[in-house]
């Protein structure tokens, strides 16, 4: 059978690249574009990158991220004092049964640290601009909103495969028993945000003003000037795993 | 999978129903605070407020054990001698400590570090309270 | 070959060959229906854990959490794939690629791989949540970028080319044959590859991500592919208490070489991806050392290195690949050790917390996971249902004899 094949190969006749029009060339090449810009979008420019590299202005942020609004968070994390009314609040708004957590406050504890042995660093989804669950989701039943750059969960085709869980790096997800789907923080978009509220429930049950939410595309708002600053250090957690977190970390 | 939903939660409540009936273990209200009693040397209770906020800690024996301040320090008018009194109070929070009530009669920056600075140190937070709500079942027990 | 009307013969054949297969399976020994019958059961009785645990709730039954959610379900699953997957290929190289000498094994190994392929799919169907949501969003909202969805379409592909293979052996169009077996040699190796690149494409599991995974993958699944022939012919002749001829020891015999040479293949592989790996980041290297000096020591050393690797290698060089009964050896102690390969693979890309670099007191370092009898059943369960398969297969189609054109 390969004979067949090679022989029949070898029989094609040569037309020649200057055969092929011009129109279809052009077409060719525009498909291969439209796919490869589609994912080149998201990774041509990176919020952190530019960040470390230089910042970018908004409209260059808007021409990648097209995001309005582009939904961040920044903590303050040496002003967390693990009262966890965020959890509370958060648990309470979006119906996050005991078993699971949305947004959770982890405790860097060393003895042998000087002066102040303790701080506590808030956790919850990072809404990446590259996010590796909605890569490796197979029915798409999680997908990067294109209007306001949140992670979504579509649950009616969430399969529960659970691949989406192996590859957050941030532990950000768990299965939902009752909406037999894997469940994550929105930034409270289903229950908050889409009605009007400005807020998460977490960012308006901080006590301490930890949680600073904004949008990230917009000049005036607290999230950007914290990012867009180089006095004080701002990180993401994990940055090698390439995911571009939209969540920042900052003290003071 | 209805189904399902009604028969765990009917358990459910049936157990915690049990479960409370039983009182060994019960669910406590951080809320209310914590006070652990110590040793005659360490002038004082172990005490961690659940109010306004939950899990801050004052050490009676750090204060009085380690760095040597005698009771009057603050039992003369900055503090009740009344374990958590202090959290039922309306004015018990950060601000007040600014203006030098409370811990910020000398945790202003120059007797002892600034109230607004070092938070984790006293801010044990829920996760610090649960090792002394472990201590506090078993002395309970006792 | 055949002069009277094609039509009529396909048909004549097709149900001659049910009735054969029908008479053959009815008049078995006692010792064959006794094995079939035990062999039912013990997949009746993982089916039932398997649904007791569907009613209870995974969370509340299966050793995986939150933060290990793999677990002995997906190795047990990549374990069949692997095996389904190698037999494809090694079946190949006689049917597809005309080489003479693997021609004898061809048949037996196409039967199963079909079998080994719906036994993995038997275990992924107690471990994924929704199964059912799974061939409708699989194909009505398909996610190109995700290797699940590759692995899960053309794994399916590849079921239907492999079984239209056998059919088409069993009927002796070895044209047509030839052209599902590329098919699915095809499906197959891109399919497995996909699953490599599940675990070799998360950039947050250091253990696992690379280039590596799809490569190893495929080398892996060489290496069981030639266990599983040798295993399963050496039983099949034995059952029947029949002499191989010339043609089969000497297929045999190619197969223990090439098995030698994938063998060799893979130690290079694991020895030059562990060294590599204490050059890595410290999420690598905290895994590597679990597996060497850690909690899964005789995992690694005992059960995937020596059983899964050198022994066998050893076995077979002794044997001169001629001596069929240590090479049968040499392959049920590799199925073992595979079978942990498996485990350790999927586990220890887990085990290092997600924030161990920022020294939290939530979680420790290194989690560990251990399965429960709910996980373990469905496991038994579908190796019971490979033997059992095959044991029928042996009877039904009178040993997979094939002559050699």
């Amino acid at each position: 059978m390969f004979k067949e094949i090679k022989k029949f190969l070898l029989n094609q006749p040569d037309e020649g690249v200057d055969k092929v029009p011009e129109e279809t060339r052009r077409e060719f090449l525009k498909i291969g574009l439209i796919i490869t810009g589609v994912f080149a979008g998201g990774s041509i420019f990176s919020v952190v990158s530019k960040v470390a590299e230089g910042l970018a202005t908004p409209e260059e942020l808007h021409k990648s991220y097209p995001y309005k609004p582009h939904y961040s968070m920044v903590f303050k994390m040496d002003k967390c004092i693990d009262c966890e009314r965020c959890v509370e609040a958060c648990r309470a708004t979006n119906n996050v049964p005991e078993y699971g957590w949305r947004t959770k406050i982890l405790e860097i504890y060393d003895e042998k640290a000087l002066d102040q042995k303790r701080i506590f660093m808030p956790i919850l989804c990072n809404h990446c601009n590259n996010p590796p669950c909605v890569r490796a989701c197979p029915t798409r039943a999680t997908i990067k909103d294109p209007q306001t750059g949140i992670v979504k969960m579509v649950s009616y085709k969430c399969i529960g495969c659970k691949t989406c869980m192996v590859a957050c790096p941030y532990n950000a997800r768990y299965f939902n028993e009752e909406k037999r789907a894997i469940d994550k923080c929105d930034f409270c978009w289903e229950t908050r945000l889409s009605k009007g509220e400005k807020l998460t429930a977490c960012a308006a049950a901080c006590p301490a003003g930890v949680r600073i939410f904004g949008d990230l595309s917009n000049p005036a708002s607290e999230v950007y000037q914290i990012v867009h600053q180089l006095g004080k250090p701002v990180w993401t957690l994990k940055p090698e795993t390439g995911a571009k977190p939209n969540v920042f970390y900052t003290m003071g | 999978m209805k189904k399902i939903k009604v028969n765990k939660g009917l358990l459910f409540f049936l157990f915690l129903f049990l479960f409370l009936l039983v009182g060994r273990v019960y669910v406590y209200d951080l809320n209310q605070g914590i006070v652990i009693s110590e040793s005659e040397e360490a002038g004082g209770p172990e005490i961690i407020y659940g109010k306004p906020v939950k899990g801050v800690l004052f050490s009676h024996k750090f204060h009085v054990k380690e760095l040597g301040l005698p009771c009057e320090s603050c039992h003369s008018g900055i503090f009740e001698m009344a374990a958590l009194s202090s959290q039922e109070k309306k004015d018990f929070n950060m601000q007040a400590l600014y203006q030098g009530k409370y811990c910020g009669a000398c945790h202003d920056g120059k007797t002892a570090f600034a109230s607004n600075t070092k938070c984790a140190s006293c801010h044990i937070g829920v996760k610090g309270m649960m090792p002394y709500l472990k201590k506090l079942s078993q002395s309970q027990d006792k | 070959m055949k002069k009277k009307n094609p039509e009529a013969t396909t048909e004549m054949i097709f149900s001659q060959t049910w009735m054969n297969a029908l008479l053959e399976f009815l008049s078995g020994t006692k010792a064959f229906y006794l094995i079939i019958v035990l062999g039912i059961l013990i997949i009746l009785f993982g089916a039932f854990f398997g649904v007791n645990a569907i009613y209870k709730g995974y969370r509340h039954v299966y050793g995986v959490y939150r933060e290990i959610p793999w677990g002995i379900l997906i190795s047990g699953y990549v374990f069949f794939v692997v095996t389904s997957t190698g037999l494809c290929i090694v079946s190949s190289i006689g049917h597809v690629f005309g080489v003479k000498s693997f021609i004898p094994i061809a048949k037996r190994s196409v039967y199963l791989s079909v079998v080994t392929i719906l036994a993995g799919f038997m275990i992924i169907f107690f471990d994924v949540e929704n199964p059912f949501r799974m061939a409708i969003w699989n194909a009505l909202s398909p996610n190109p970028t995700s290797n699940i969805w590759w692995m899960g379409t053309l794994y399916g592909a590849y079921l239907v080319f492999m079984t239209l293979e056998f059919i088409l052996l069993l009927l002796e169009k070895h044209r047509y044959a030839m052209l599902a077996g590329l098919l699915g040699l095809i499906s197959g190796v891109a399919a497995h590859s996909n699953l490599g690149a599940v675990f070799g494409m998360l950039h947050g599991r250091e253990f696992w991500y690379g280039p590596y995974m799809p490569i190893y993958f495929i080398a892996s699944a060489a290496a069981s592919g030639c266990t599983a022939i040798i295993f399963f012919t050496y039983l099949g002749y034995k059952i029947t208490n029949e002499k191989m001829d010339k043609a089969m020891e000497l297929s045999l015999q190619a197969v223990g070489k090439i098995w030698a040479l994938c063998l060799a293949i893979l130690m290079f592989f694991t020895a030059w991806k562990f060294i590599t790996g204490f050059a890595g980041g410290e999420g690598k290297v905290l895994a590597q050392m679990e597996l060497i000096k850690g909690k899964y020591v005789v995992n690694f050393w005992f059960f995937e290195i020596f059983l899964g690797l050198l022994a066998p290698f050893f076995l077979l060089l002794i044997s001169g690949f001629r001596n069929l009964n240590q090479m049968f050896v040499a392959s049920l102690l590799a199925f073992i050790g595979i079978f942990f390969m498996r485990v350790d693979l999927v586990v220890l890309g887990q085990v290092v917390s997600h924030f161990f670099e920022y020294k939290v007191t939530d979680y420790p370092v290194i989690l560990s996971y251990s399965p429960t009898i709910y996980e373990i059943m469905p496991v038994m369960a579908a190796i019971s249902f490979a033997f059992v398969a095959f044991l029928i297969g042996e009877k039904v189609f009178k040993g997979h004899k094939t002559e050699i054109h």
